[in-house]
């Protein structure tokens, strides 16, 4: 089945083992040639609160790239929302399905790839959530989660394959903002 | 070590201050509204979100914060908060939160106005 690939940027003013590190071909944006290290890859069930577990272990991973320490947490949270979205939404919060997280890097950009088994229903296009009809009482409250991971990193790729959503979330290594 | 939500309210000067700690997520919306009830219907003036002692905010967690800032709205009530970190304040700018709660660098700031 063909893989629908979506990037989405929006402005700024906007089942649990692990692999061990390991060289892999670089399928992520960037120099073709250039061979991506994987820091880390594991699963983890589709359990409230194991979002955190996956942002922490993500954190570890990527201590000694060179993230700054605002990038750091603007990475987690992207990270957290998008595993708390897969959890959620992609494999309904049941727990024996996994959430699977893949960390990767190059000289130029840390990739974290979050997968859930949801692919059945298309991850939705990322929207700024309007908070004037939010606090008018127009809308539900809730609704921040994509645009949160859209404005927290330098770019947030989705595939789905009909049977699975895959979130990568690019950090641009050597930015200071 | 990560805790649980807990929120409790007190007076200082003409505000009740709200403080928060722990998770703010899905966890903490039961308990973030009973406090926040209670402070609305108690004595007026604005109402003041301590995070300082929040460790974690996730997107339910802004989705609560909006929740109740759309309460006090209904009665005219400003919504103030300090104890942010860069992070979070960043967070609460890039959503906008900022501009319908007024983010101060501390308590004495927040209560002062």
């Amino acid at each position: 089945m063909a893989l629908l690939r979506r990037r989405s940027r929006i402005p700024k003013s906007v089942p649990g083992g692990e692999a061990p590190v390991r060289a892999a071909t670089a399928d992520v944006a960037g120099d073709p040639h250039e061979v991506a290290t994987v820091h880390t890859e594991f699963f983890l069930p589709s359990a409230e609160g194991n979002e955190r577990e996956v942002m922490e272990r993500v954190a570890a991973a990527v201590a000694s790239l060179g993230l700054s320490p605002a990038r750091l947490e603007r990475l987690k949270t992207a990270v957290a929302e998008a595993a708390m979205n897969a959890i959620e939404h992609g494999n309904g919060g049941n727990a024996a399905l996994p959430v699977g997280v893949r960390v990767e890097s190059t000289s130029r950009m840390v990739t974290v790839r979050i997968t859930d088994q949801g692919g059945g229903t298309p991850i939705p296009r990322v929207e700024i959530p309007d908070i004037e009809a939010k606090l008018a009482g127009e809308q539900k409250p809730r609704g921040w989660g994509l645009f949160l991971i859209a404005k927290m990193v330098d770019e947030m790729r989705t595939h789905t394959d009909g049977s699975h959503h895959v979130i990568e979330l690019v950090m641009n290594r050597g930015e200071s903002w | 070590m990560v805790n649980a939500f807990d929120a409790s309210a007190r007076i200082e000067g003409p505000t009740t201050v709200i403080d928060l700690i722990g998770l703010l997520d899905r966890t903490a919306e039961t308990r973030l509204n009973e406090v926040f009830g209670a402070a609305l219907d108690g004595r007026g003036g604005p109402i003041v979100f301590n995070f300082g002692g929040v460790e974690y905010i996730n997107s339910t967690g802004i989705a609560l914060v909006v929740g109740v800032l759309a309460r006090a709205r209904t009665t005219g009530r400003p919504v103030r908060a300090y104890g942010l970190t860069d992070h979070y304040r960043e967070i609460f700018t890039i959503t906008r939160l900022s501009e319908f709660m007024r983010i101060f660098d501390n308590e004495s700031a927040a209560v002062a106005g």
